[in-house]
């Protein structure tokens, strides 16, 4: 048997290059550049850059303003990740069950997310404002004036509180997705179930979840990327503060970078943001897809 | 089939070139440019016209004092000019004077970038990264620009328009827009007078003061912007003053040196300065941005608040009728110290765009124009400001200014904000944010004083490995 030596093909080559160059120069360039800078003491500004070793990954992984970027982080995703896909599956069950203004509903739901971060960490600072801010006004007005709180203020509260907007802003995009998922599955299999006299919630249960459960793996893939890398309401609604109780892995990132000239040590902390997606993602697959379902 | 495969090449090529000529911009500016300085003749144009601008304006007839407009390049100019526009007077003021500017030279345009009002020092260094250093622009981290060679040198006739500038190497980088901001406690004078309250001569009165306004209980004795850090800086360098650099004010030239540190007892003692005054504080102070402190004062919310003079046309536009007092706060020892003075901020020219000798002309005569008295004095009055030039201004400033310009000329000590100071006593890049974060740790109870000292000698240690004056 003789092998055929494939011919490069230069049409193939000629459609991939734009791309491949564009993503080579804008994307793995500066990648692998910054794996460089990670061992530097560049501050960003000087022509002069020095090389400091492990120095910066020594500090992350002893510094305690890392560890605390650290956990505050995980906080955030894990808190975002259930509350959003739990909300945007029950917005979705109500979308996909409601008779009349479906298409209102879903509309209403999505507005949030067609907000930019930066605009919707506004809105909501204003609103937790705590002398002139609506929450705690509508909190006077009903007569809870006792249970008015410094939202952003308070470091046991401003985590928290920075979590409910970005809860607020995703839980409708990942609604869609889920309610195309669910309005993928087969109304014959609902319907054999309702005549073998299931009820409602063992028709969820054991149907209609393990058939989505692809939606859950994308969205919950989703989320946790998405709280890893949260900044636009921080940057906009506590600056990391008070203190530092709000200050996530990127935020910091972002400060010691920019604001503290420290570019070297901020790549380190975006080499070390990197593993850590690839690393949760990893697992997180892995879990997930051992639960799916396929027809 | 062979010209198909030549077909989709061809095309294949369009797209890219069509994506790339987008990513060729910078280079056909600078091919622009390139262009413009090998043609010899328009170059030595500029810099002669240049040269003739910096000659005349040395005898005092600048075509900014006169508005005339006379051409100081040979070439229709463009430059772009950030400021920090968190203040709406700075922003008005400055939109003002670059208008006049505009108009009286036909052939530049001075072009005003948003400066991203708060986080103004991370814009700047964020617009570098990217490429778009302004041409012009207010300058506050001088030494860390210099020391990258990014600043142009100020032409000596510019630098003799000050009472005082900075030097770096025997040469000026930045014109000094105002004397540093003085702080103090500007007070509701109506509310202080119907309640029989009056000014304190010492500290222990000021404490006293605090807390019989809040036994009151009508108004917060103190309203404090805790949500912009740098408003916490006001409060701190009080503190720093008083139990710091009151003792030693080479406090950070001896961290550096390793004589002293953080858990120094007159560090401590600024922490616990802070912990007292600070429990006068509105509620929700810490998410109080500085920019809702007047609502507070003018709306009965608050009796007093601790910040520059820039606040009285603030304070006036929000309320007319309100009657603003003011008082220096004195040390505990009974001594006053405040912030004022000189500092290394200001006004700068980029290096790399004073390379073409149009933008360098006309980014010189920008900076001549806005220090010309009568234009000058539109961003002086407007934010209260103290002047900094030679010529000084015909200012139609409150009385309640030359009130804190009475307090400078008799205080104890009169010194920039710690953070600002240049040479040895330079403080490593934003150490100054965790400081001020660590400090409303404190503050709110979240740390106690001895782990913050820790944290911040820790913190010390590693910014020294980056930063350390001491040995360049």
């Amino acid at each position: 048997m003789t092998i055929k030596k494939k011919k490069f093909d230069m049409v193939t080559f000629g459609f991939i290059a734009p791309a491949f160059l564009l993503f080579t120069l804008f994307i793995i360039v500066p990648t692998l550049a910054s794996v460089y800078y990670s061992f530097t003491s560049w501050d960003g500004l000087s022509p002069t850059v020095k090389f400091v070793g492990l120095a910066n990954y020594r500090e992350i992984a002893t510094g305690a303003r890392f560890r605390n970027a650290l956990v505050n982080t995980f906080l955030l995703t894990f808190f975002i990740s259930i509350l959003e896909n739990s909300m945007a599956l029950g917005l979705a069950l109500l979308v996909d069950n409601v008779r009349w203004w479906k298409n209102f509903f879903r509309s209403a739901f999505y507005i949030p997310v067609l907000i930019s971060g930066i605009v919707s960490g506004f809105i909501w600072k204003i609103m937790y404002n705590f002398n002139f801010g609506a929450v705690n006004t509508i909190l006077n007005s009903i007569g809870m004036g006792s249970a008015r709180q410094d939202w952003l203020g308070n470091p046991k509260l401003a985590l928290m509180m920075v979590g409910v907007v970005l809860v607020w802003k995703g839980a409708g995009y990942y609604m869609i997705i889920y309610l195309a998922s669910l309005q993928s599955v087969s109304t014959d299999i609902i319907e054999a179930a309702s005549i073998d006299g299931a009820s409602p919630w063992q028709r969820f249960k054991h149907i209609i979840l393990p058939l989505i459960s692809g939606a859950f793996t994308i969205n919950f893939t989703l989320s946790l990327i998405n709280g890893l890398k949260v900044f636009d309401q921080i940057s906009v609604m506590t600056d990391g503060g008070p203190g530092f109780t709000t200050e996530t892995i990127v935020y910091l990132l972002y400060k010691v970078g920019f604001n503290e000239g420290r570019q070297g040590f901020g790549t380190a902390v975006g080499i070390v943001l990197l593993f850590i997606i690839i690393i949760l993602n990893t697992i997180q697959q892995k879990f997930l897809k051992s639960r799916e379902v396929q027809l | 089939m062979r010209r198909k495969k030549l077909l989709s090449l061809m095309l294949c090529a369009a797209m890219a070139g069509t994506l790339l000529a987008g990513c060729g911009g910078g280079t056909a500016e600078n091919t622009g440019s390139s262009a413009a300085t090998q043609a010899g003749e328009s170059k030595a144009d500029a810099a002669d016209k240049a040269d003739d601008a910096e000659t005349k304006d040395t005898e005092g007839s600048s075509a900014a004092e006169g508005g005339s407009g006379e051409s100081v390049v040979t070439e229709p100019t463009e430059l772009t000019f950030i400021f920090a526009d968190g203040d709406e007077g700075a922003k008005s003021s400055m939109n003002e004077i670059v208008n006049r500017f505009n108009d009286a030279y036909p052939d530049i345009t001075v072009r005003i970038e948003p400066g991203n009002g708060g986080a103004y020092s991370e814009f700047l260094k964020t617009k570098e990264s990217v490429g778009e250093f302004p041409d012009v622009m207010e300058m506050r981290d001088t030494a860390v620009y210099y020391r990258a060679g990014m600043l142009e040198p100020l032409p000596d006739d510019l630098v003799s328009l000050f009472q005082t500038t900075t030097e770096f190497d025997n040469k000026t980088y930045t014109a000094p827009l105002s004397g540093e901001n003085t702080n103090g406690i500007i007070y509701n004078k109506k509310y202080f007078d119907e309640n029989g309250f009056t000014e304190p001569k010492t500290y222990d009165e000021f404490i006293s003061l605090c807390q019989a306004i809040k036994d009151k209980g009508d108004m917060a004795p103190l309203v404090i912007g805790g949500q912009d850090i740098w408003h916490i800086g006001f409060w701190f360098h009080k503190a720093y003053n008083d139990q710091v650099l009151s003792q030693d004010a080479d406090f950070i030239k001896h961290c550096y040196d390793g004589s002293k540190d953080f858990s120094d007892p007159s560090f401590k003692a600024v922490l616990e300065e802070m912990q007292e005054i600070f429990q006068y504080a509105q509620d929700g102070w810490v998410s109080t941005p500085d920019a809702q402190i007047t609502t507070f004062l003018v709306s009965d919310m608050a009796a007093m608040m601790y910040s520059g003079t820039h606040m009285f046309s603030q304070i006036e536009a929000a309320d007319p009728n309100f009657e603003i007092g003011w008082f220096a706060v004195p040390s505990p020892d009974g001594k006053l110290r405040l912030v004022g003075g000189g500092g290394a901020g200001g006004l700068a020219i980029s290096a790399d765009s004073a390379k073409d000798p149009n933008k360098k002309a006309a980014a010189e005569e920008f900076i001549r124009f806005f220090f010309a008295p009568e234009n000058y004095v539109v961003y002086c009055d407007t934010l209260n400001f103290i002047p900094t030039t030679v010529a000084g201004i015909d200012s139609h400033a409150a009385p309640i200014l030359q009130e804190v310009v009475e307090a400078t000329r008799n205080a104890d000590d009169l010194a920039p904000m710690w953070n600002v100071r240049v040479g040895e006593n330079e403080l490593p890049p934003d150490f100054r944010n965790f400081t001020y974060k660590t400090v409303v740790e404190v503050v709110q109870g979240q740390r106690d004083i001895d782990s913050a000292c820790e944290e911040l000698n820790k913190t010390w240690k590693v910014s020294m490995e980056s930063f350390n004056p001491l040995a360049q």
